[in-house]
């Protein structure tokens, strides 16, 4: 298959599992795989930067990389932390010419058989929200044409993370509201409930309702669920 | 969207004298170029209430869906996708038997209903009517699109903040959730013996069958004007 042909596949592939509730690690998965094809490395992972600020290994290709991809985030130095915290690719970097950039990650790597190292971010305006690192095990380098479709894999995979990342808040707050509002719903029911039990309106209701959950020490919404449910008597509330 | 229609748009985003969601749906009717619009949240299939509407008539429309479970935005919110009726006084298939009458005849000549939805997560709907018949020509039908994603995010906007187990103040600011009909439906519940969801089918099978909204009757069987007797109000 040519690289044009890969790529087409590729970009294809990574858009199918764009539905509304796809699974990230499949498609990071996804990516890093296609990263081995299309760009002629020997090991491709993901790194994403958590809520709480710090990188985290999402996806390696091979289980010896992600050995070495999480030493580099112990070490906390090599290609992948300097791309993200730079925004910018770090490509065609030789190990074991650039010991002293590297001193720490940069043995490691090359012990477990790793020559060259690149890392293009995740990276969409001002936004970085990781970095996919590529490894060789030979010396040499991408082409200028490698890295623009190490960056155009990136750039999708980005889109897809963010707005992955906006639907499931939007999928949180929605299902808080559906709560908020079917609690409320309870009460105003159980309001009418012991309203027309006792004869009274819906403000005294409410004060009745309230004194029980206080003085039970329980939740408004779970007095007024037992109420609803006929768990607990309307009766109960009288006077 | 033409360059007048986006002046009257920001015109109605700045205007102070309207709460939030009451300038959302006006936004909506006005990008549309509709006679009027609302914004309904559903849940579990059902109409949940409204968090805006522009004018008596979309109140009328969203009531009746509460009311019923039928009607555009039901239909929207259910198969996710748009749904038109360009001509409800004349339509090709009468989908909504007991909504379209009422509806004709408070003067809503054509509805669109439009899912609320941002990704995976799915609102309600956005409802639009006009007082004549037509298509949605392709510019009203984007316009409806892009404001139905904006105000989806809107409502997600106003209650991002809300502490755990509250409705947004934005939110429910405006809305209508239908509060004095669920005291009616624990009332009537009590005064038929039976359970609350069936007490809020009886109340709506009443309002539907004396031809009068929803949220009047609530309002008078909380004001004990109306007592639901056992055998006229059961539906048929």
């Amino acid at each position: 298959m040519s690289r044009e042909a890969m790529l087409t596949r590729t970009l294809v592939e990574l858009a199918d599992t764009l539905v509304d509730d796809f699974d990230i690690v499949e498609l990071l998965t996804t990516l890093s795989d296609r990263c081995l094809e299309v760009l002629d490395v020997s090991a491709a992972g993901i790194m994403l930067v958590a809520p709480e600020g710090d990188l985290r290994v999402m996806t390696s290709s091979s289980e010896v990389m992600r050995v070495v991809e999480l030493f580099e985030l112990q070490s906390q130095e090599g290609p992948c932390l300097d791309c993200y915290r730079t925004g910018r690719p770090v490509v065609n970097q030789d190990l074991s010419v650039v010991n002293s950039r590297w001193p720490r990650f940069a043995p490691v790597a090359l012990e477990a058989g790793y020559r060259a190292a690149d890392a293009i971010p995740l990276r969409l305006r001002s936004n970085i929200i990781g970095a996919l690192n590529l490894f060789r095990s030979e010396p040499g380098s991408l082409t200028e044409d490698d890295v623009v479709v190490a960056q155009a894999l990136a750039d999708v995979a980005t889109i897809a993370i963010l707005q992955h990342r906006a639907s499931e808040q939007a999928q949180v707050v929605n299902d808080q509201l559906n709560q908020a509002l079917n609690s409320r719903i309870i009460i105003e029911q159980a309001k009418g409930m012991i309203a027309e039990q006792g004869g009274l309106d819906m403000q005294e209701a409410f004060s009745r309702l309230r004194r029980h959950a206080r003085s039970s020490n329980l939740r408004l919404v779970d007095v007024a669920t037992e109420v609803v449910e006929g768990v607990l008597s309307v009766g109960a509330f009288r006077g | 969207m033409p360059g007048a229609r986006l002046d009257r748009i920001l015109a109605r985003l700045a205007d102070s004298d309207l709460v939030a969601s009451a300038r959302l749906c006006a936004m909506c009717a006005e990008a549309t170029e509709m006679s009027g619009a609302g914004i309904m949240l559903m849940s579990g299939d059902l109409p949940q209430g409204s968090v805006c509407t522009t004018d008596a008539v979309s109140l009328l429309i969203e009531d009746l869906q509460y009311t019923l479970g039928e009607g555009p935005c039901v239909d929207a919110y259910q198969h996710d996708r748009p749904v038109l009726e360009p001509d409800l006084a004349a339509p090709i298939t009468n989908r909504w038997v007991a909504f379209t009458p009422p509806a004709v005849e408070a003067g809503v000549r054509a509805v669109f209903g439009f899912p609320l939805s941002v990704g995976a997560a799915r609102l309600g709907a956005l409802n639009l009517h006009r007082d004549r018949p037509g298509q949605l020509t392709a510019d009203q039908h984007t316009d409806a699109l892009v404001m139905a994603g904006l105000a989806a995010r809107a409502v997600i906007a106003m209650q991002a903040d809300a502490p755990p187990g509250a409705i947004g103040v934005e939110l429910a600011d405006g809305a209508d959730f239908q509060f004095v009909g669920h005291q009616a439906a624990g009332m009537v519940s009590v005064q038929l013996g039976v359970s609350v969801a069936d007490a809020l089918i009886r109340l709506r099978a009443h309002a539907f069958q004396q031809d009068r909204r929803f949220a009047d009757v609530a309002r008078d069987v909380v004001g004990r004007r109306l007592r639901l007797t056992d055998d006229a109000d059961r539906p048929t």
